[in-house]
Formats: C-alpha cells, sequence, structure tokens
C-alpha cells in the first residue's frame, strides 16, 4: 500500500504559503497565477491555516464588499486537519471523501514537509490499482495459459 | 467500461444553474447553500458558461473594478467542454487531467440532461478497477483449487 511518503517522492515538496497577514489581494495573486486552490498559511515556520479558493467564496457572500486588504487570517480554515509521511493512501483519500477537502499539509515532527491534493492521491491509487491488475494478468498468463 | 449515463443514473440529474445577468453574489450564495464549488450558466435551456470558485479568484485578482454585483457573464469561463451520456468514463476522465477541470456538463441533443464532477468519475473508476481485480483474484483461487 502507497502512503504519503511515495506521493510526496512523485510530486515533490513545493509548497506554496503565505503568513496569517498577507493582504488576501496578494494571496489571490498567488493562487491565479501558480493555478493552485489553496495555500498554506504559516508562521514561524509553525502551520496554522490553509486559505483555499473555497474559504474566499464562502467568505465573500457575507462581506458586504470585496476587502481585498483583509489579512489573511480572518478567512483561512483553521485548524487543520493534516496527514503524516506514513499514512496510507486509502486512509488520506477516507479523510478527503470524508471532510470534503481537496488539499492536505503533510506534517513530520511538527515541520511542514508538502502538500497533497485530492489529484495526487486519484492520480496514484488508479495507477496502483492498475498495477495490481497487470500481475494478476501476468500471473494468469503464467500459471493456466 | 461504464458510461457517463449510468453515473448519472446513480447520482441523478440535479444541476444548479444560474441566467448569465445575475450577479456574482448570487451565483455565490448558490455555491454556498448546496456547498457545490461550480454553477452552470443557462441561457433558457441552453449551456452559456460555467462559473467556478477558481474563477471568483481568477476575476477578483484580474479584473479591474470587479465587484460582487458584476453579472455572471463577465465572469463565467465559456466556452463550456461537455460530455454525452455514450462516453466512456475513461474519456471523460482524461478530459477532466488533461484540461484541469473538474466538472463537465452532460448534453443529450442540444439538451442539458445532468453534470459530473471529478468525484463521481473517480469513485466509478476505483469501483470498476476493484471488481476487475476480484474478479481475477477469484479466477486465480478457483484455478488453484482445482489443480
Amino acid at each position: 500500500m502507497a502512503t504519503v511518503r511515495d506521493f510526496l517522492k512523485v510530486k515533490g515538496h513545493q509548497v506554496w504559503s503565505v503568513s496569517p497577514s498577507t493582504p488576501l489581494k496578494e494571496a489571490l495573486g498567488i493562487m491565479a497565477q501558480h493555478k493552485i486552490g489553496a495555500l498554506v498559511v504559516l508562521q514561524d515556520g509553525n502551520v496554522v491555516g490553509i486559505f483555499s479558493e473555497r474559504d474566499y467564496a464562502r467568505a465573500a457572500v457575507e462581506m458586504s464588499a470585496l476587502n481585498m486588504d483583509t489579512p489573511v487570517r480572518e478567512l483561512m480554515t483553521s485548524p487543520v486537519y493534516y496527514v503524516t509521511p506514513l499514512q496510507s493512501a486509502d486512509e488520506v483519500m477516507a479523510l478527503m471523501s470524508a471532510k470534503h477537502f481537496r488539499h492536505l499539509p503533510v506534517i513530520d515532527d511538527n515541520r511542514l514537509v508538502g502538500v497533497i491534493s485530492i489529484g495526487d492521491v486519484v492520480k496514484f491509487v488508479i495507477h496502483e490499482k492498475e498495477d495490481e491488475i497487470k500481475n494478476l494478468e501476468d500471473y494468469i498468463w503464467v500459471h493456466f495459459a | 467500461m461504464p458510461t457517463v449515463r449510468e453515473i448519472l443514473e446513480n447520482k441523478g440529474d440535479e444541476v444548479w444553474s444560474v441566467s448569465p445577468e445575475n450577479s456574482v453574489q448570487t451565483a455565490l450564495e448558490i455555491m454556498a447553500i448546496h456547498n457545490c464549488g461550480t454553477v452552470l450558466v443557462l441561457e433558457g435551456s441552453k449551456v452559456a458558461g460555467i462559473f467556478s470558485e477558481r474563477d471568483f479568484v481568477r476575476c477578483s485578482v484580474e479584473i479591474p473594478g470587479f465587484s460582487k454585483s458584476s453579472k455572471v457573464l463577465t465572469a463565467m469561463t465559456t466556452p463550456v467542454f461537455y460530455v454525452t451520456p455514450d462516453q466512456s468514463i475513461d474519456q471523460v476522465m482524461l478530459l477532466m487531467t488533461e484540461k484541469h477541470i473538474r466538472h463537465l456538463p452532460v448534453v443529450e441533443n442540444e439538451q442539458l440532461v445532468g453534470m459530473i464532477s471529478i468525484g463521481d468519475v473517480v469513485r466509478e473508476v476505483i469501483s470498476e478497477k476493484d471488481t476487475t481485480i476480484r474478479g481475477l483474484e477469484n479466477f486465480i483461487i478457483g484455478r488453484e483449487v482445482s489443480l
């Protein structure tokens, strides 16, 4: 069974982050520029929140006008669910679908080591199942053909 | 190979939509109430565009003077990729991953008949592959027992 560590080996450890005081305008700019759906909010190296396009869309409903100077801290989701590098792909997928998350920070020893998205997990799980099918077919071919 | 039609049979044909003249605020309210990330933009029964949380982020950054009272027309993505009920799940998944899109309207005879999301497709693909794996395992077990 693949673990979170295996995903990160494939996709890399790049994480887009902002600080809690980053203005909304700047955070949205990073998301639009890099075509990403969420940013990790870091303070002194600790994960204090996550800010997603959904957080913005939901918060905007209640804002009387879009104030682009609002600090991210006021709109982010906190506390944050996270996973560790040794958790299995199945556990991550279960957490994501139960909570309707598309992104989870990966934390090892209190240190942020990556972010995985629902897209990463799905690609990996499907690939893994295809390998399993191929192995079973090979086994049948060798033993019974 | 399962088709789009089978997914729609399981999930129903409910689609949340707005008109191009509605405000962005109205679209965001519908998305919040139904906890979804996308609304379809319909002009009569014709698909005019699609408006997502991502479009909202993009417009807020890129369009000077953009506000929640802006019309959906100015913020939606158009033209819209769509699929037909007879397309296979694999084709749909390919389209979604290549174009980085999470939702596709399903259109038959120029009529909108439903909407499928990446989540729907993934659930179907995984369940199909699990069925294949179980079938192969049962075959092996059966043969080994009879040997």
